[in-house]
């Protein structure tokens, strides 16, 4: 069931009242029965997959609490294995298989091992991160073992976000599903004010641009640099509003439920550096890797050389997670090289900002910062859009030839998506630098207020895309 | 009264959440009603562009002869030699990119109107194919909802909730704001010229031709059959003389195509006579009578005109 359609309206609406109309004390039930009926709309079958790790996870989370020594260790690995397990059958199996294939054809021998002709279940990626921080925060002492069958199971399985997160962490949302979460009419409509926003920026921004960027990135033999250009421009607008869009979806509709879910974007478009970036970008997945494999690793409190290799090991891993293909490997090799690079030119950089009096004009300088930050992860973008890493280098050839003129279809696509990225950044703009002045959103007449949502679902009706189809995470 | 709504503003239960949710309705379908209510006006008021177009052969065509189809239809059947030479006006309600929906629903609202004398529907390979992007591009027809009942059954067609959705007065316009405000102004008429609703194409192609296999199997689309019989039975009812024409390519199609095959099937047992012209020699050795492909230029629109109406003639001739 896809946020973006009426089903899910109607199914938010019947699920919300018959939450608050039941006792609190079966309201697990409802919200676990529900998030099964959300996942089974998708393909019924691969619940079992899920409840298949549910029960590895529950067990294990039990079993780890009760052990002492090195068996707790393995019980952990045990999850683990699991979890990891699933994943490469289901996402990586044939990825894996076909670089095999290409390696046996350079000794010009032919694989034996068949592919498997199966579909990635729904947000696989996604649960089973979730998943894992629970067995290692059992692991490591900050959670306590759930014992309730029925609420670790919702903890996995939890509408808002188990298809596209926030990744969340046990401490933050176990305890949740225990707690009374009283009717507040003022949760409830804080909820429905971000769920406009999602909807706004998926439908009315991220849509829109899509149009434009399939039909320019599905087809690159066809289009000359400037196309590309724009389309690889639109497509970073495109993937943030996709993605932050389903996230405010997710954020609100649990908080209309009473439920508090993480924070994943901080306003992205204006981080100043490509490390900043990072701490504004899928934040529940950037602290995740931070946790549980940089830190782990070491972080930086190694040898230099040492804290290079960590950085790189996540990227890649990071591209590797968000999908089977070489092309995201590259994009999480590009943007870990970007820390990299900026770790080895710190010094640098900092005599050269003294010498141009940074700290003096920092406003000054704000605008050069944010557009280079964009520019370069744009540019790793192009490897995480395309379809094969052939494509993206003839992307990036002919984008560097800087000829033809941009592709107008006469639709008005491109004044559309200008409009939808307008709004965005002038939006965003407000929230980042003038917080609490020139207020729409959260004034303080209601009648304005008001105004100002009922303006936004009227600009959705107006300048939507309502047959947009599905959100780009889900695929992960 | 001022102290309890003062006392409903401060609660946090459910009445108040009700107030809040009424009142957000109550400015959202006023102002949806306001800017509604002011595109419809300006929808209507257009003179130029392809939702003029629509809203022309919708609302205002009278003429003795129409003829159907997308892009194939519109760029490729000028008006102009059917008026000179069958002594009959006629408008081309061809429009780029539309399916068969598209066909029927302008046909049901001119039937709603008045009987034309004779249609000339052009099919093209593949037209039955069942893809989503054909209900996708219902939404043209979004503004004609409420005041033509008789196309409603298409525009329903659209999806399950598309009744709910237009309940809004906005919404008819949706992804329509620019085209509307252009239409309104003198630029589409110097941007292309519309004859009759023939739009006619300038260049000339100059490559030798390119074999297609068009014999592979596709899923058919139920509802596009469907319509395509009701529109044959319904020209009959009305006694409208009806042709149904494949017009020339510039592909050298090798073998047949399912949605063909049915088209003409459906014509021959309905005795409506199919003229199809896709795979006609003089085109395919006359590259310069084509912009691309699929559709012949103004000089090709010429010739393709005349040659149908001779095939016209002489099939009339020969029925009488």
């Amino acid at each position: 069931m896809l946020f973006n359609s009426f089903y899910f309206l109607f199914f938010f609406i019947v699920v919300t009242v018959l939450y608050y109309t039941i006792s609190y004390t079966k309201r697990w039930l409802l919200l676990l029965l529900s998030s099964c009926y959300f996942y089974m709309a998708f393909v019924p079958l691969y619940i079992f997959i899920l409840g298949f790790t549910i029960v590895v996870d529950y067990v294990a989370g039990i079993y780890i609490e009760k052990a002492q020594g090195k068996r707790r260790k393995y019980f952990l690995v045990v999850s683990l294995i699991a979890n990891i397990g699933i994943l490469c059958i289901f996402k990586y199996y044939n990825f894996i298989n076909d670089n095999f294939s290409f390696l046996l054809h350079g000794f010009g021998l032919s694989n034996p091992i068949p592919y498997l002709q199966i579909l990635l279940p729904i947000g696989l990626s996604f649960h089973t991160f979730q998943a894992m921080s629970y067995t290692i925060e059992v692991y490591r002492g900050n959670q306590k073992a759930e014992r309730h069958f029925g609420i670790y199971s919702l903890y996995v399985m939890f509408y808002p976000q188990l298809v596209a997160g926030p990744i969340e962490r046990p401490q933050n949302l176990l305890k949740q599903f225990r707690q009374e979460h009283k009717f507040d009419s003022e949760r409830v409509f804080e909820g429905l004010k971000i769920m406009v926003w999602g909807f706004f920026k998926k439908l009315v921004i991220a849509d829109r641009l899509g149009i434009y960027v399939n039909g320019a990135y599905n087809n690159v033999e066809q289009q000359n640099g400037m196309t590309l250009l724009l389309a690889t421009i639109f497509f970073s607008f495109q993937i943030y509003c996709d993605f932050s869009g389903y996230s405010d979806i997710a954020i609100g509709t649990a908080r209309v439920m009473g439920f508090d879910l993480m924070t994943n974007f901080k306003r992205p478009i204006f981080a100043k550096s490509t490390g900043n970036f990072w701490k504004r970008w899928h934040i529940s997945l950037s602290t995740w890797f931070k946790d549980y494999l940089y830190f782990p690793m070491g972080g930086s409190k190694v040898s230099v050389p040492r804290w290079y290799f960590n950085l790189m090991v996540v990227f890649l891993i990071s591209g590797l997670w968000h999908g089977a293909n070489w092309t995201y490997i590259i994009w999480g090799g590009i943007n870990g090289f970007y820390l990299v690079f900026a770790i080895v030119t710190q010094k640098y950089r900092d005599k050269f900002n003294a010498f141009i009096h940074i700290d003096k004009f920092p406003r000054f300088f704000l605008f050069p910062q944010v557009l280079i930050t964009f520019l370069l992860i744009s540019f790793s973008r192009i490897f995480f859009r395309a379809r094969t890493v052939e494509d993206a280098l003839k992307i990036i050839k002919k984008i560097l030839t800087f000829k033809g003129s941009v592709f107008n279809d006469g639709t008005g696509i491109i004044l559309y998506s200008c409009f939808g990225i307008a709004f965005l950044v002038a939006v965003e703009f407000k929230r980042e630098y003038y917080k609490g002045s020139f207020t729409l959103s959260n004034h303080p007449n209601f009648w304005v207020r008001n105004s100002y949502y009922s303006f936004l679902v009227i600009l959705i009706l107006l300048f939507g895309v309502f047959d947009g189809g599905q959100f780009i995470y889900f695929q992960f | 009264m001022a102290t309890s709504f003062k006392k409903i503003l401060t609660q946090k239960g459910y009445w108040y959440l009700i107030f809040k949710i009424l009142a957000f309705l109550i400015l959202f379908f006023i102002l949806d009603f306001i800017l509604g209510g002011f595109l419809g006006k300006l929808y209507f008021k257009q003179t130029s562009g392809w939702e003029y177009r629509t809203k022309y052969s919708i609302e205002d065509t009278r003429a003795d002869i129409l003829i159907f189809g997308a892009s194939r239809a519109q760029q490729q059947y000028n008006p102009f030699f059917f008026e000179e030479r069958l002594k009959q006006t006629c408008y081309n309600v061809g429009r780029d990119g539309e399916p068969f929906f598209y066909y029927y629903a302008i046909f049901k609202g001119i039937l709603k109107r008045y009987t034309p004398k004779m249609i000339i529907l052009d099919i093209e390979n593949g037209v039955f194919r069942a893809e989503q992007t054909s209900y996708d591009r219902i939404s043209v027809l979004l503004p004609f909802y409420k005041n033509h009942p008789e196309m409603r059954s298409v525009i329903k067609l659209k999806g399950p909730f598309e009744k709910y959705k237009l309940q809004s007065k906005v919404y008819p316009y949706n992804s329509m704001l620019f085209k509307i405000l252009i239409g309104n102004a003198e630029f589409n008429k110097k941007r292309s010229i519309d004859i009759n609703g023939y739009v006619p194409l300038s260049r000339a192609l100059n490559e030798p031709t390119r074999s297609v296999n068009i014999s592979q199997k596709y899923d058919l689309d139920a509802n596009k059959l469907n319509l395509y019989q009701s529109f044959i039975n319904e020209c009959l009812k009305a006694n409208i003389k009806l042709y149904i024409v494949c017009s020339p390519y510039y592909i050298n199609l090798i073998g047949s195509d399912t949605s063909m095959t049915i088209a003409k099937n459906v014509a021959k047992s309905n005795s409506i006579q199919f003229f199809d012209f896709s795979k006609d020699d003089f085109f395919l050795k006359n590259p310069n009578l084509f912009d691309d492909t699929v559709h012949v230029n103004i000089e090709g629109a010429k010739i393709f005109s005349n040659k149908l109406i001779d095939s016209i003639i002489l099939n009339s001739a020969y029925k009488n």
